[in-house]
């Protein structure tokens, strides 16, 4: 049962930041590409992130229902802000000579983008990336109250009970995912930076 | 004045500075050159106390500088490090005031010393005393860092390369103010460079290290005459050339790196050319690539518009050379205008390369040592 | 109307608590963390160390440190406050650590030659230049706690939470708005006024670096 809890806040996690980037990379993308936009996603995303968690994902349960789709939803849009924020930032740091070569060449942005400034923006994106999945592993302990489970069933039982050994597992559970996944990407994007710098 | 007596550093295994001994007098100009990483940084930094001897003493006025405290040591010693290194938090008065401050002087002592010295380096108090560091040119910054070193009239002044990352142009018209300031304040100064023309132009006595070790020791004149090794001779050769002076042309002293555009270029695109490159003025240039004239910095600001290209701007008729003119001909024209530079050119009216003070004080001292060899 | 007239003395009690918890433990939190910052600086092989623990440390949930302070404690607003102080400790602590440790060498190294002791240059030098830093982290702890003081309703400690905790339990969007609006609406506030602090105690000199 408890391995279950795991997987399933694991799934939780897994869902949220996978939608995040499917809508975070484009509006990151869209901020580095037209200067009006920019100031409003950059804007909107950090908003977003201001909302308390619990707050945020109670409002969302007024539209779409207790479960785990109100929590996906949630999660998706706490975990934008490091995602567009440094996909913006990659994209924005690309070193200006390499730009302007692929200009030089011939290059459409469209093209550009694609095949030279993303790449090069990866390592920095892929930071934002294990950003929100570490913030997204803690909020997700939120869930259980929008009737999503997850950890924080545990450990609110536990409080609810004062059954410490409870507490302490549901934490530790959490501190392993939130590392394990914080050195996984660490040592992933270690080999990204090294193979492209090849 | 300041005295070295057998002064020893290690890092690990490595030998940095070995049995230093020498001596400085007061209001002496000694420069300390040689090859990177021969010990100049770790010696001026044990001036200061930044950097503790393994062994050997220094003495200043015939005190030993261990037993001082070492920020009031650094108080009465000026002391310009190679990046500059102004306060980015503070402004140029505040950068300027900050040893005086700690000091005691009054604020209107203070802004008293500040308008004063920045007067000397014909930077206007008004103008700039309440910028920031990151308000200003490297060139600007430099002198900043220069005046912050003199503020509190220290006896003693340190500077590490303080000319290091200057365009040539710049470089010159600082060393001609340190030299005037010299003078005026009677200092005694160490600097640190690794050009053998910068040393020779400013030093009373040079000091040649190589992996620690002092390998000649001498008046400018003397080292020209009687470098002590061949790696002395090899540094004041590198940009000499063994011609005799009288049939030297323009060719042997121009720089060929310059920039030039065509009159066709944008305005927008020249200025950012001449920031990228630190330059106050660019070449024009022709269709047919023959030289148009100069524009400046200035005349681009009176201009007033940055849309058009830079031939709607009437080029300044700078002095030119034929390339095979004697240099000194091209030099005597230099010193007979406010020009920067001489253009030189070829026989077709294209652009050679041009002649810079600086290039001209280099060509004076290479023929000096040529005379005397 | 009947609402406001039901829940509006009501409101403005939580509000107030609620910014009580998150101001009093920001405090506390930026003091302390300012503090081991400028120690851990001079320091830094062993802060190399203890960083790395202390993120550990970062990923275990406010929940459950007012969760277990709870079973200690009890059920008093102390409880709240150190478990947000506490938590509200990290983004500071680090921020003003890499802020210190980025200050580069040649500042330092100008400040001495200058004559300045290690106090002058870390008051005058070193803190001005890491103030960009120190007070990104302030923000991020501000928006976290207000957050986070949402659980002092899950231990009967009143603040925001307690309208969204009810209106959860039973199902009423309209309580749930009423405790979510105000607490984002805080946090917004909050940082806008901290921007507006940075604007006046970051360096003039430091903004146009940027
Ligand atoms: N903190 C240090 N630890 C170990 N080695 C050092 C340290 N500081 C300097 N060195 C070494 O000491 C030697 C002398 O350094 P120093 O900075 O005095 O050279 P320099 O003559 O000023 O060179 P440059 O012209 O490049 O500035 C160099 O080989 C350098 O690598
Ligand atoms: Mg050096």
């Amino acid at each position: 049962m408890n391995i279950s809890i795991i997987l399933e806040h694991f799934y939780l996690v897994f869902m949220s930041v996978l939608f995040s980037v499917v809508v975070g990379l484009p509006l990151g993308v869209l901020a580095y590409l037209n200067q009006t936009l920019q100031k409003i996603v950059l804007w909107v995303v950090e908003i977003l992130q201001t909302i308390p968690a619990l707050a945020l994902l109670g409002l969302i349960m007024i539209i779409f229902g207790a479960g785990k789709l109100t929590v996906i939803i949630g999660l998706v849009l706490y975990s934008l802000l490091p995602i567009v924020h440094n996909t913006f930032i990659g994209l924005e740091n690309v070193d200006s000579g390499i730009k302007e070569a692929g200009k030089g060449m011939g290059l459409t942005k469209y093209d550009r983008l694609i095949s030279v400034e993303i790449p090069l923006a990866f390592p920095m994106i892929f930071t934002g990336i294990r950003i929100a999945t570490v913030t997204t592993i803690g909020v997700a302990v939120f869930a259980t109250s929008v009737g999503g489970g997850g950890l924080g069933s545990i450990i609110n039982q536990g409080i609810r009970t004062q059954n410490m050994e409870l507490i302490i597992f549901g934490t530790l559970a959490l501190m392993i995912m939130a590392i394990f996944f914080d050195m996984l990407m660490i040592w992933v994007n270690g080999r990204l930076v090294k193979r492209s710098s090849n | 004045m300041i005295r070295f007596e057998n002064v020893r550093k290690k890092y690990g295994d490595t030998v940095i500075l070995d049995n230093l001994s020498f001596n400085i007098e007061p209001g002496e100009f000694v420069v300390l050159i040689g090859p990177s990483g021969c010990g100049k940084t770790t010696t001026l930094k044990s001036i200061n106390r930044l950097i503790t001897p393994d062994q050997g003493k220094i003495f200043i006025d015939g005190q030993d500088i261990s037993e001082v405290n070492p920020v009031k040591l650094r108080r009465k010693i000026g002391y310009v490090i190679q990046q500059i290194g102004l306060f980015p938090n503070m402004t140029i008065e505040q950068n300027i005031g900050i040893v005086p401050k700690r000091l005691k002087y009054s604020k209107s002592k203070i802004k008293e010393i500040t308008r004063e010295l920045m007067e000397m380096v014909d930077m206007s108090f008004e103008d700039y005393a309440h910028k920031y560091p990151s308000e200003l040119s490297g060139g600007q910054q430099q002198r900043i860092g220069v005046l912050r070193a003199l503020a509190a009239s220290p006896p003693i002044v340190l500077m590490d390369e303080p000319f290091g990352a200057l365009d040539p142009l710049t470089r010159s018209t600082l060393q001609d103010e340190i030299v005037k300031l010299h003078k005026k304040l009677k200092k005694t100064i160490v600097f640190v460079t690794h050009d053998m023309n910068e040393a020779l132009d400013l030093a009373d006595k040079i000091i040649f290290m190589e992996k620690g070790e002092i390998v000649q020791m001498a008046t400018p004149d003397e080292m020209l005459a009687h470098p002590a090794s061949a790696l002395i001779r090899d540094f004041m050769r590198k940009s000499s050339s063994s011609a005799d002076s009288s049939d030297l042309t323009a060719a042997d002293f121009m720089k060929t790196k310059f920039f030039s555009v065509y009159k066709k270029r944008s305005i927008r695109e020249c200025t950012d050319l001449m920031a990228r490159q630190h330059i106050d003025s660019l070449l024009i240039k022709n269709d047919d690539n023959t030289y148009a004239g100069i524009v400046t910095i200035r005349a681009i600001k009176k201009h007033g518009k940055s849309s058009g290209s830079i031939g709607d701007i009437t080029p300044h008729v700078n002095i030119t050379s034929n390339i095979s003119e004697n240099a000194k001909e091209s030099f005597d024209k230099l010193y007979a205008t406010d020009d920067n530079y001489v253009v030189v050119l070829e026989d077709d009216n294209t652009i050679a390369g041009i002649i810079t003070k600086t290039g001209m004080a280099t060509a004076m001292a290479d023929t000096l040592w040529g005379d005397m060899q | 109307m009947s609402f406001f007239n039901t829940y509006g003395e009501r409101l403005i009690d939580a509000i107030q608590i609620h910014l009580f918890y998150v101001l009093s433990s920001v405090f506390i939190g930026f003091v302390i963390a300012l503090i081991l910052g400028i120690i851990l600086s001079r320091i830094p092989r062993y802060a190399n160390i203890i960083m790395p623990l202390l993120s550990i440390f970062q990923t275990i949930p406010g929940i459950v440190f007012i969760g277990v302070l709870f079973l200690y404690l009890g059920m008093i607003p102390a409880t709240v406050i150190i478990a947000l102080a506490v938590y509200a400790i990290f983004p500071v602590l680090k921020n003003t650590y890499t802020g210190l440790m980025d200050v580069k060498p040649e500042y330092i190294e100008a400040a001495k030659g200058c004559g300045m002791s290690p106090i002058q240059t870390l008051l005058e030098v070193e803190l001005p230049l890491a103030t960009p830093s120190i007070i990104t982290g302030l923000r991020m702890s501000t928006i976290y706690t207000v957050s986070w003081s949402v659980l002092a309703a899950m231990i009967g400690l009143g603040g925001l939470g307690e309208f969204i905790y009810i209106g959860i339990a039973s199902n009423n969007n309209a309580l749930i708005l009423l405790g979510a609006i105000p607490a984002a609406l805080m946090a917004i506030v909050l940082s806008l006024l901290i921007d507006g602090l940075r604007r006046l105690i970051v360096p003039k000199g430091l903004r146009s670096l940027k």
